[in-house]
C-alpha cells in the first residue's frame, strides 16, 4: 500500500505508518506541503489530509481534473470541530475520521475509504457510461432523420445505411451518425 | 448554534471578511444581542463542509461554492443561501515579473492580447503551458481569469494549465516558480507586488466592474430553523459593512485586517482601493450575480447545460432577507437588477437569457444532455 500523508507535522506520518505495520508492501511517504507533480510521481494508493490543512483546496480541485486517475482521500478531523465528521463527504473524497488516527484503527479506516471509492468511481464510471450511451442513441436517431428527409429513405433503410457505412470504415455505429450530422450542419451552413 | 446561543462563524483571513471582522470587533455582533465566535479557516472546502454539517452556523463564503453546494456539484447536495454579499470587487489576476516583461515587451491590444502573445511566443519556443492559480474550482476568481483570457483567444483548459492553490500561498508559489501567474482576493496580490515576485496584470474592477465575490452564505435549512438570529445578523452586518466602507474607518480597517490576516498594515492599505463592502447596495446579493456565475459554471462544463439558471439564482440569493434586514436599520432598499453590462469586453449579460449566453461566449463547452 502506497499512502502519501500531507501534514506540516510529520508525527502523523509516523503514526500512519505505525498503524499499517504488518501490511506489505507498504510505503508511507510524508509531504509538509502538498506538491501534485511529486504525488503524481509517486502515485500512491491513498492521499491522507488534515481537514483543517491549507493544501484541501488543492486535493479536492484535482478529484475533478483527475477523473482518469482519481484516488482516494482520508481527511481527519480533531474532537475541537464537533459535526464536520458528520458531514456527507461527495466520493472521491472518501472519509471524514473523527481524531482519527489513533494507529489501531487506521487500517481499518484506509481499507473502508478505498473500497468506498473503488465503488463509487465504479458508479461513477456506469452513470458516464450510460450517459454516453444515451448521447450515442439519440445522434443515431438524429442521422437517421436527416437520412430519411434528405434521401427520402424509410427509417430502417437509413438505418441498414448506417450501419454498413459503420461497417466499411470500422468505426462505431454513434461515431459515424455523429460526422453524419456534422457534416449535414457544414452543407447547410450551420458553422464556418 | 451551541445551546448558550454562541453563534460559530467562519472566515478565510482575505481583505472581504471585513464585515464579520467589522461586526464582531467593533460590537455590532453584540449590539444585536448576538454572541458569534469568529473561526479562522484556511481552506474553501472546509467552510463548505462545515456550514453543510453544522459544525460553523455561517461563514465568509466565494459566492458560486454557495451555488455548488445547491446544486450538489463538487460535494454533496445542501441546499445554502446568500442573504448579503460581503463585498464587489478587490480581486486582481498577477503573473510573475519575467510573465510581465515578455508582456509588456510583446504589447499592444487590450484584454489579455499581450498575455496571449506571450504565450504564444513561448510556446514557439518550445516551452510548457504555463500554470495559473485560482482559489478554488468553483470561484469568481476562476470564472473571471477564464473570461479575462479566452476574450483574447486564450484557452484556460489548453493554453495555460489552472491549478488551484489556497490564497496565502499564492506569492510563495509564484516566488518558487511553480506558477506564472494567479488570480486570487487581495492582499495575496499586493503582498506579491511587495515581495517583488509578481506585478497586477488586471483587476477585478477592471473586468467587470462592481463583479460579485464573496457572500455570507449559511445552509437553507440554518435559515428556516432560526430566522431572527440570521436577520439579526443580517443587520449587524450591513451596519458593519457600511463601517468599513467608511473613509474615516480606514486606519481602523486596515489594523483590523491585518490582525487577522497576516500581511503588513502598509501592504493592506494599499490592496482596498477598489473594493465595496456597502457603497451603492454593494452588499445586495443580486440574483444576476448569482446567474452570472452559473452561466459560467455552465460555460465551462462545470454543471449540465439544462439547468434552469434563473431559478436557481432566485433560490440561493436572497435578497429578500437582505430587504428586510435594511429596512429594520433605516438602510436603503436595495434596487435589484436584471442586466449586468459592465465587462470591458461590452457584453452585456440578461438574466433571462443565461442560457443562451453561456453557449454564445468564446470557448464555450456548454454540456448538451
Amino acid at each position: 500500500m502506497r499512502v502519501l500523508v500531507v501534514d506540516p507535522d510529520p508525527a502523523r506520518a509516523a503514526l500512519v505508518a505505525e498503524g499499517l505495520a504488518g501490511v506489505e508492501p507498504l510505503e508511507v511517504r510524508h509531504a509538509a506541503v502538498f506538491v501534485e507533480a511529486e504525488a503524481a510521481a509517486f502515485a500512491p494508493d491513498v492521499v491522507v489530509v488534515a481537514a483543517d490543512s491549507p493544501d484541501r483546496d488543492t486535493i479536492e480541485s484535482l478529484r475533478e481534473a483527475s477523473l482518469t486517475n482519481p484516488r482516494p482521500v482520508v481527511m481527519f478531523v480533531d474532537r475541537s470541530e464537533p459535526g464536520l465528521a458528520e458531514a456527507a463527504v461527495a466520493a472521491g473524497v472518501a472519509a471524514y475520521v473523527v481524531d482519527g488516527l489513533a494507529p489501531g484503527r487506521v487500517r481499518a479506516v484506509l481499507e473502508v475509504a478505498m473500497s468506498r471509492f473503488q465503488l463509487m468511481n465504479q458508479l461513477r464510471q456506469d452513470l458516464l457510461k450510460a450517459k454516453a450511451d444515451l448521447a450515442s442513441r439519440k445522434t443515431v436517431e438524429r442521422a437517421k432523420a436527416l437520412l430519411m428527409k434528405e434521401r427520402g429513405l424509410e427509417e430502417d433503410q437509413a438505418y441498414r445505411l448506417l450501419r454498413k457505412l459503420s461497417m466499411d470504415t470500422g468505426r462505431p455505429l454513434g461515431a459515424v451518425a455523429a460526422d453524419l450530422v456534422a457534416f449535414a450542419g457544414v452543407l447547410k451552413g450551420d458553422k464556418a | 448554534m451551541t445551546e448558550t446561543g454562541e453563534l460559530r462563524l467562519g472566515f478565510v483571513p482575505l481583505n472581504d471578511a471585513a464585515p464579520l471582522l467589522a461586526a464582531a470587533d467593533k460590537g455590532f455582533f453584540a449590539a444585536e444581542g448576538l454572541n458569534v465566535v469568529l473561526s479562522r479557516e484556511v481552506s474553501w472546502a472546509t467552510v463548505r463542509d462545515k456550514v453543510a454539517a453544522g459544525a460553523l452556523d455561517g461563514a465568509h463564503m466565494l459566492a458560486p461554492m454557495v451555488l455548488a453546494a445547491s446544486l450538489g456539484v463538487g460535494s454533496e447536495r445542501q441546499a445554502m443561501i446568500a442573504p448579503l454579499a460581503l463585498n464587489l470587487n478587490g480581486a486582481a489576476v498577477t503573473v510573475s515579473v519575467d510573465l510581465a516583461a515578455e508582456m509588456r515587451s510583446l504589447g499592444g491590444g487590450g484584454g489579455a492580447r499581450p498575455l496571449a502573445r506571450a504565450l504564444a511566443a513561448r510556446r514557439q519556443g518550445g516551452a510548457p503551458a504555463p500554470t495559473f492559480a485560482v482559489v478554488f474550482p468553483y470561484s469568481m476568481h476562476n470564472y473571471l481569469l477564464r473570461y479575462w483570457m479566452a476574450e483574447a483567444g486564450i484557452d484556460p483548459d489548453r493554453d495555460v494549465r489552472l491549478a488551484v492553490a489556497p490564497p496565502s500561498r499564492m506569492a510563495g508559489h509564484l516566488a518558487a516558480g511553480d506558477i506564472e501567474g494567479f488570480c486570487v482576493g487581495e492582499p495575496w496580490n499586493a503582498v506579491a507586488e511587495r515581495d517583488g515576485v509578481g506585478q497586477v496584470a488586471v483587476r477585478a474592477s477592471e473586468v467587470w466592474r462592481g463583479g460579485p465575490e464573496k457572500v455570507f452564505g449559511v445552509t437553507e435549512a440554518w435559515a428556516e430553523r432560526n430566522p431572527e438570529v440570521l436577520a439579526a445578523l443580517l443587520r449587524a452586518l450591513v451596519k458593519a459593512a457600511a463601517w468599513a466602507d467608511a473613509a474615516e474607518n480606514r486606519g481602523d480597517l486596515v489594523a483590523l485586517l491585518a490582525e487577522h490576516v497576516d500581511a503588513p498594515p502598509a501592504t493592506i492599505a494599499g490592496s482596498l482601493h477598489d473594493i465595496d463592502f456597502h457603497r451603492d447596495g454593494a452588499g445586495v446579493p443580486q440574483p444576476v450575480h448569482a446567474a452570472w456565475l452559473l452561466s459560467q459554471m455552465m460555460r465551462w462544463g462545470q454543471v449540465a447545460g439544462d439547468i434552469d439558471i434563473a431559478a436557481v439564482a432566485r433560490r440561493v440569493y436572497r435578497p429578500d432577507l437582505y430587504a428586510a434586514a435594511a429596512a429594520a436599520i433605516g438602510d436603503a432598499a436595495p434596487i435589484l437588477r436584471t442586466v449586468a453590462d459592465s465587462f470591458f469586453d461590452g457584453r452585456g449579460f440578461q438574466m433571462d437569457a443565461a442560457m443562451d449566453y453561456a453557449a454564445s461566449l468564446p470557448l464555450s463547452r456548454v454540456a448538451r444532455s
